[in-house]
């Protein structure tokens, strides 16, 4: 009964010398949604970007309804009924939704040399009302909607088409809570339509939720394919670690006291359009988590506190009673920042590890303005080593790491600085379970170093298991608080947030 | 047996040798197969040292766009720039050497500082700001000499050492190497390329940042100005003219990736003008004709840009 509809056989991917995908023989069942998981760099993602067409294939071949699929683009990978929702962005500014919709299907709508613009439009309202997603107005440009409806008008256009095979490769990582519910319903569309839509995530519980089988990938070969009804998400962590993982995954402690040493205040912080009137003390040894829906405004108050916003009203003391107003004042009074745009506002992507760890010392680890590049490197060397960045050396450039390591040299830089007041926006964002587990006892290590961290998080277990005291912020302002306890659950945090 | 193309050409890697080496190969390969096109003229003693005398300009001038460059941005307004000036050196000169060439020097750095003012204050894309103020010094420069040339005095033309010229190169390009390796600033400009708003998060001004880069890059063409008016005696309306793109192109024939960033290499100006010097030299004695020299220079360097280029970091110039 289950039709086998695309199948990979002794697939290979060689980068230079380094082997991330091995030897993989997978089969995908007609209407099935198959996860995929690993941890970073296990290949889940290059496994099915050859599938796409995006990465040449080294050896092996896929089989599509016993054919073999040979695509060079993503464009021939669609005439060929393959699809991919990715990651990051893939929708072009500057163009409406129905234009980005139908990109590379124009010809459907043109007479001629002209395009009949107003048929296109009906066209894609069409798609997006049958996908429940009327508030959205095709004929608009997509720059007038949110990063999150953005990703719903990609989900359109990759799966409109009828496509036999779908990828979704970490959507929901961008997604809030309600633009989930709405992925996995067309996700379900998909599977009873007789389609198969392959899934990677890191979030197990998701995985678990919504699959009908999972493989598990490990340094780029195939560990096992499990039915999900039968596994469990303690059984898929050791199979994509390798090892039993430590049951501590968040702090365990619950009655420790913290500090009275206020060690910052921040008080009537506005950004016009973002924040209002924000007021909180942050303690000595004190994690304080910031949750609420993703349009909270709460990444803003990172920025805020760190000197970063423009236009910021408001104050931010310190305990000595300085000021904080610029980035550079912040770095100096050891605060340090994490911004959720890793790639943006993180780590400058086309420069070195060793220039990313070691900008904001830069001033420590020169002498009357001259720069000593030995000590530099010993500098980058030790830190980088010290948070297990993968690496060949620390002179590779930070665009080729995943983002689990890109995450490692942030933190490494910050270490390094010697930071008290860490600001930390979405630490764990798209990172897998081992590289998680390693940043959060870093922080409860942090902690017991008497460093204050301020955590910003869209992910509710992780705030409850890892702050002292959580804010839940709504449009702008605070709307709730509360203490570390083991009874708080989900719904306490999210009454306050809706 | 799979040959990986990627790996060779070292793109994976990110810090790939064979690439830092590749402007090196393309000057040993113009200077051989000039060589033997010319049959050995161009590496006549004469000929080196008439070679050498029109890279000091070039070469010191390129510094500050190599910085400015690094950062993401572009300068064609470096040879009116120059021009400026080098009028300015040759009045104050009049009085003091010194004072001539401090006044050169202060002259550039307040057109520079034009530049980045506009660059910065204004967010106009540094190309069409550079481009109006071309137009700008330009037209002033030709105003100024409407009476004809500004002449030097018989003491600076007396200056026309070799001696001297190669002291000045060198001490300019061992500061500039200095600012580069060994101060904050230089690290600073390759992460402001690399990922502006990324450096602003990690402690880096890009705005001041980009403001000092074109101010002193103009001081630097103020300088150079100085070389200038040895070499050439008298200042007209015109001079200067094609050094903007001279030291684009010798910039890029060193190897400078042209979306700047932290694979900007400081041997990259060295080499650059070298190659373009032997280029300028030597197409005249094999193509006696200017326009099949112009079509031979356009294609060269088409194929040195198509073989260098790195697609990865390739981006709109800001």
């Amino acid at each position: 009964m289950n039709k086998v509809i695309l199948k990979s056989e002794k697939l290979c991917k060689q980068f230079g010398l380094m082997a991330a995908v091995k030897d993989v023989s997978l089969e995908f069942y007609e209407g099935e949604i198959h996860g995929l998981i690993g941890e970073n760099g296990s290949g889940k993602s290059t496994f099915c970007s050859m599938l796409c067409g995006i990465y040449p294939i080294t050896s092996g071949h896929f089989l599509l309804n016993g054919k073999e699929l040979k695509v060079k683009s993503q464009v021939e990978a669609n005439r060929n009924g393959v699809s991919m929702i990715v990651q990051e962005m893939g929708t072009l500014p500057g163009l409406t939704i129905a234009e980005n919709i139908f990109l590379g299907e124009e010809d459907r709508f043109m007479h001629g040399i002209v395009k009949n613009t107003g048929a296109m439009n009906r066209e894609a309202q069409r798609l997006l009302d049958s996908y429940g997603f009327n508030r959205i107005a095709a004929s608009q440009m997509i720059d007038n909607y949110s990063f999150e409806d953005r990703k719903l008008i990609e989900i359109v256009k990759a799966t409109y088409f009828n496509p036999k095979i779908v990828v979704v490769d970490e959507t929901t990582t961008a997604l809030s809570q309600t633009g989930r519910e709405e992925l996995f319903n067309v996700m379900d569309r998909i599977r009873k339509s007789g389609n198969t839509v392959i899934f990677i995530s890191h979030d197990l519980e998701e995985v678990l939720d919504h699959t009908d089988r999972i493989s598990i990938l490990r340094d780029g070969e195939l560990i096992g394919t499990v039915n999900t009804k039968e596994a469990s998400s303690d059984e898929l962590k050791r199979m994509m670690v390798g090892r039993v993982l430590d049951n501590r995954y968040y702090r365990t402690d619950y009655n420790t006291p913290v500090s009275d040493e206020v060690v910052m205040l921040v008080k009537g912080v506005s950004v016009p359009g973002s924040i209002d009137n924000i007021n909180f003390l942050l303690h000595k040894g004190e994690i304080l988590g910031i949750g609420g829906l993703s349009e909270c405004g709460m990444h803003e108050v990172g920025k805020a506190v760190f000197g970063a916003s423009y236009s910021r009203k408001g104050s931010v003391t310190l305990a000595d009673g300085y000021k904080v107003n610029t980035i550079q004042g912040a770095i100096k009074k050891s605060i340090a920042y994490a911004s959720k745009d890793r790639d943006n506002e993180s780590v400058v992507i086309a420069d070195s590890i060793r220039d990313n760890v070691c900008l904001p010392s830069i001033d420590d680890l020169s002498k009357k303005g001259i720069l000593k590049n030995k000590k530099l490197d010993g500098f980058a060397s030790k830190y980088a080593k010290l948070m297990s960045v993968k690496m060949t050396s620390i002179q590779q450039y930070v665009s080729n790491l995943s983002g689990g390591n890109k995450q490692k040299v942030v933190l490494a830089r910050w270490i390094g600085k010697g930071s008290n007041i860490l600001v930390l926006d979405s630490p764990t964002r798209g990172i897998d379970v081992k590289v998680k587990a390693d940043i959060y006892a870093l922080m409860t290590d942090l902690k017991q170093q008497g460093k204050s961290i301020i955590m910003i998080s869209e992910e509710l277990p992780e705030l409850l298991g890892m702050s002292d005291r959580i804010l839940i912020m709504k449009d702008g302002r605070i709307n709730g608080e509360f203490k570390r306890n083991p009874e708080l659950d989900e719904k306490d945090l999210i009454a306050k947030m809706v | 047996m799979n040959i990986n193309v990627e790996t060779i050409l070292g793109k994976r890697s990110g810090n790939g040798h064979f690439r830092d080496f590749m402007p090196l190969f393309g000057f040993v390969a113009i200077v051989v197969v000039f060589s033997i096109l010319t049959g050995g003229k161009i590496i006549r003693p004469g000929n080196i040292s008439l070679m050498l005398s029109q890279v000091y300009v070039l070469m010191i001038a390129s510094m500050g766009v190599f910085m400015i460059m690094t950062v993401g941005g572009l300068d064609f307004s470096q040879g009116a720039v120059l021009g400026l000036s080098s009028i300015v050196f040759c009045w104050v000169s009049s009085y003091s050497i010194v004072l001539g060439i401090i006044a050169a020097i202060a002259a550039g750095a307040v057109m520079g500082a034009f530049n980045g003012f506009f660059h910065v204050k204004f967010k106009i894309a540094s190309f069409i700001v550079t481009i109006c103020s071309m137009y700008f010094f330009r037209g002033l420069c030709k105003y100024i000499t409407t009476n004809g040339p500004v002449p030097a005095t018989f003491e600076v033309m007396m200056l026309d050492e070799t001696w001297l010229k190669v002291l000045l190169t060198s001490v300019a390009l061992l500061a500039g190497f200095f600012v580069w390796h060994f101060t904050r600033l230089g690290c600073n400009l390759r992460a402001i390329g690399a990922g502006e708003t990324a450096a602003r998060f990690s402690g880096c001004r890009p705005d001041l940042t980009k403001f000092l880069v074109y101010t002193a890059s103009g001081a630097i063409t103020g300088f150079a100005s100085f070389l200038n008016v040895i070499k050439v005696g008298s200042i007209t309306g015109t001079a200067g003219s094609q050094l903007e793109t001279q030291i684009l192109i010798a910039l890029v024939l060193g190897g400078m990736p042209i979306s700047g960033g932290a694979k900007s290499r400081f041997p990259n100006i060295i080499i650059g003008t070298l190659t373009y010097c032997v280029l300028e030299k030597s197409l005249p004695m094999v193509f006696p004709v200017s326009a099949t020299q112009q079509l031979v220079k356009g294609i060269i360097f088409l194929i040195v840009v198509a073989l260098t280029i790195d697609h990865e970091s390739l981006r709109v110039i800001k």
